[in-house]
């Protein structure tokens, strides 16, 4: 086990080191617009002199040594047009925690909402009319398929409407932080609830749950103890990575409720042409998606007891 | 023979619903099983051996149902269970079961131990450490050597072999009164077949257990069984002890099948194969169900479905050539080479 996540680790990191070099090197080929706020004004010995102290004039591999050098201090640079001169550390550290609390607990809730619908509706494939069945996959279906931009302005629409709910996002209100959060757990729970059902269906079939039956074992034990578990097993490779994506935020919600979180920054960062602000969204981007994984398959390897690529026992 | 009944089948029906269609699987068995004998249930793929022994522990499929008939257990009619908890009181307790593939037939997260453990407190009122124990017991009497090892290990970490002796563990180790064994070694190579039966054999005879094998291979049936039921389109169409049905058949599927057997077969002429296929099920089937496919059949096997004619008090047929009127038909050459051999070993 301990090798199988050295493996993935050290794999990670060769992926990681990869990504930041073509980000580097990709971005030194945007236009130089991107490190002044007011190129048209300054003269050419200016933006030489600015160039020359950001280093960017340099050779590139030594650019690139540095900027490695500046990622170990867990320095991401700074900012020069988004907000001029300002960390871009101090940037996301105010937009980060509201992201990943609206991140959390509507992932909280998700997993709890969709792990039970998928439950009750494999529960359900097994009785005479299969309502709970039906009705989730109506739920599935239309949350699948609708937009979600279009089911996000619903929500925002009958909230406010008529539960009178603030439209938009004020911390000072506690109740505006229900409608975001309902629109951000709704996409989810129907996708847990699509997969946990499939997935306990399909091990419902397996000959082991016969056998499991013939040996006398209630049916609510053979659910809990045998379906469930070994059901859960292929979802939780995604846990890791549902809960780091929450530092990214979400675009569309949180521009409906204009919530100050993460989800718009990379957006105007792009628009604006920030080089050193995309440089430091994307590569946490990077960085997320690569433990996102990482954590999933070490997720797997520890409750599934097949995958221990490290021993090669096999069968005597 | 002992004629002391332990499990008695009358009149079974049972019956598929599938996509608004009804099939016949189980038409009208009668069959009983005596206190611990060893009877093997015999007969091709979708003749319905599988769907009728797991019709005595309530494991059919849920479009599957006992439309007529008794299954009587310990003065119960199981046939008439409706509910989960009254087939708790059978499964495992007094009937068990070990099925075809034991690669699919253990849960793959769970180590073998917890397994036999779930067994064993379901079954023997054992708790924890105590259960543990029994466990490991019951590892060892399936001859897995380092037992306490093993209890902790992983289907995966099994062989084929190995995993089918953690089956039968679990099913011993339910204490059973009678041990279904569906194909239990169709899934193993020849050597560990041998070994398994001579388990099961074992076990049958230290525990008293009644044993139903269910199986397509005669070489099987051949090595553990006292009696042959032999299954044709839901049916039993021939049942009696084993040399009885081996060297006295008397339905002409009977005798197809060991026809087809490749021991008779002889060198340069091509296998015995049975013509044409199985009725179907989906609709009702008239007179004897092997007529179409049997060349010598009589006019009254396409009209009339035949009653059981018995040769002998522990030997019976279901076809019209039992009866006095019939014409008298030689089974095929095969069949009468077998006959003269009898006593002179099984296939």
């Amino acid at each position: 086990m301990a090798k199988y996540i050295l493996k993935r680790v050290l794999r990670a990191s060769v992926t990681l080191l990869i990504i930041i070099t073509i980000l580097f090197t990709l971005l030194r080929l945007m236009p130089i617009e991107g490190y002044f706020d007011n190129f048209d004004k300054v003269s050419s010995t200016q933006i030489q002199v600015k160039l020359n102290s950001l280093g960017l004039n340099d050779p590139l591999p030594k650019q690139l040594v540095r900027f490695y050098g500046q990622l170990l201090h867990g320095d991401l640079g700074t900012s020069n047009i988004y907000r001029k001169g300002v960390s871009i550390n101090t940037i996301i550290a105010e937009k980060i925690p509201i992201s990943v609390k609206f991140g959390l607990v509507s992932f909280a809730l998700s997993l709890a909402f969709g792990l039970a619908l998928g439950i009750w509706m494999a529960y359900s494939t097994r009785t005479r009319f299969k309502i709970g069945d039906r009705l989730g996959t109506i739920l599935i279906v239309v949350v699948q398929a609708v937009p979600s931009a279009v089911y996000h302005i619903v929500i925002q629409f009958v909230g406010s409407q008529y539960a009178h709910i603030p439209m938009l996002f004020d911390p000072a209100q506690p109740v505006s932080y229900i409608l975001p959060i309902l629109s951000l757990s709704i996409g989810n729970t129907a996708y847990y609830a699509m997969w946990l059902r499939r997935y306990m269906v399909d091990e419902a079939n397996k000959d082991y749950v016969m056998l499991a039956r013939a040996k006398g074992v209630s049916s609510g034990a053979i659910s809990r103890k045998h379906i469930f578990r070994n059901a859960m097993v292929p979802l939780v490779q995604y846990i890791p990575g549902s809960i780091l994506s929450t530092l990214m935020g979400s675009l569309y919600v949180e521009s409906l409720y204009s919530i100050p979180g993460m989800g718009g920054l990379l957006v105007t960062a792009i628009k604006r042409q920030d080089n050193t602000l995309v440089q430091a969204l994307v590569l946490i981007y990077a960085v997320v998606s690569i433990l996102g994984l990482l954590f999933g398959d070490i997720m797997m390897a520890i409750v599934d007891p097949r995958i221990s690529l490290s021993k090669k026992e096999g069968s005597r | 023979m002992n004629n002391d009944v332990i499990l008695s089948f009358q009149d079974l029906d049972i019956r598929f619903t599938l996509r608004g269609q009804v099939l016949n699987a189980i038409r009208g068995i009668s069959l009983d099983v005596y206190r611990g004998e060893s009877l093997a249930i015999v007969g091709e793929s979708g003749s319905g051996k599988s769907v009728f022994t797991k019709s005595a522990m309530g494991l059919l499929d849920a479009n599957g149902t006992i439309a007529g008939g008794h299954i009587w257990y310990d003065g119960k009619d199981l046939a008439s269970f409706k509910t989960e908890k009254e087939w708790l009181t059978i499964r495992g307790k007094e009937i068990a079961m070990v099925m075809q593939d034991p690669m699919t037939s253990l849960n793959p997260l769970k180590t073998v131990g917890a397994q036999i453990q779930e067994a064993v407190q379901l079954h023997q009122g054992l708790k924890g450490p105590e259960a543990k124990k029994a466990a490991i017991e019951a590892l060892a009497d399936v001859g897995i050597s380092d037992p306490e090892n093993r209890f902790k290990q992983y289907p995966h970490e099994f062989s084929g072999g190995m995993r089918q002796r953690v089956v039968i563990a679990i099913a011993m180790a339910c204490r059973p009164k009678i041990l279904i064994c569906d194909e239990p070694t169709t899934a193993l190579d020849v050597t560990i077949q041998a070994q398994i039966l001579e388990l099961i054999r074992t076990l049958q005879k230290k525990l008293e257990l009644t044993t139903i094998y269910i199986t397509h291979d005669l070489g099987v049936v051949a090595n553990v069984a006292d009696r042959i039921a032999v299954m044709y389109a839901g049916d039993i169409v021939e049942v009696g002890t084993c040399d009885e049905v081996f060297y006295d058949p008397r339905h002409p599927y009977t005798w197809a099948l060991l026809s087809s057997l490749p021991q008779l077969g002889v060198k340069g002429e091509s296998l015995y194969s049975i013509q044409g296929t199985p009725p179907n099920l989906f609709y009702e089937v008239k007179g004897d169900a092997f007529a179409p496919r049997n060349p010598k059949a009589l006019k009254i096997d396409f009209i009339k479905r035949p009653p059981y004619f018995d040769v002998s008090p522990t030997h019976k047929a279901r076809t019209w050539l039992l009866d006095p009127r019939a014409p008298k038909v030689e089974p095929p050459e095969h069949i009468l080479k077998l006959r003269k051999r009898g006593g002179a070993g099984y296939v």
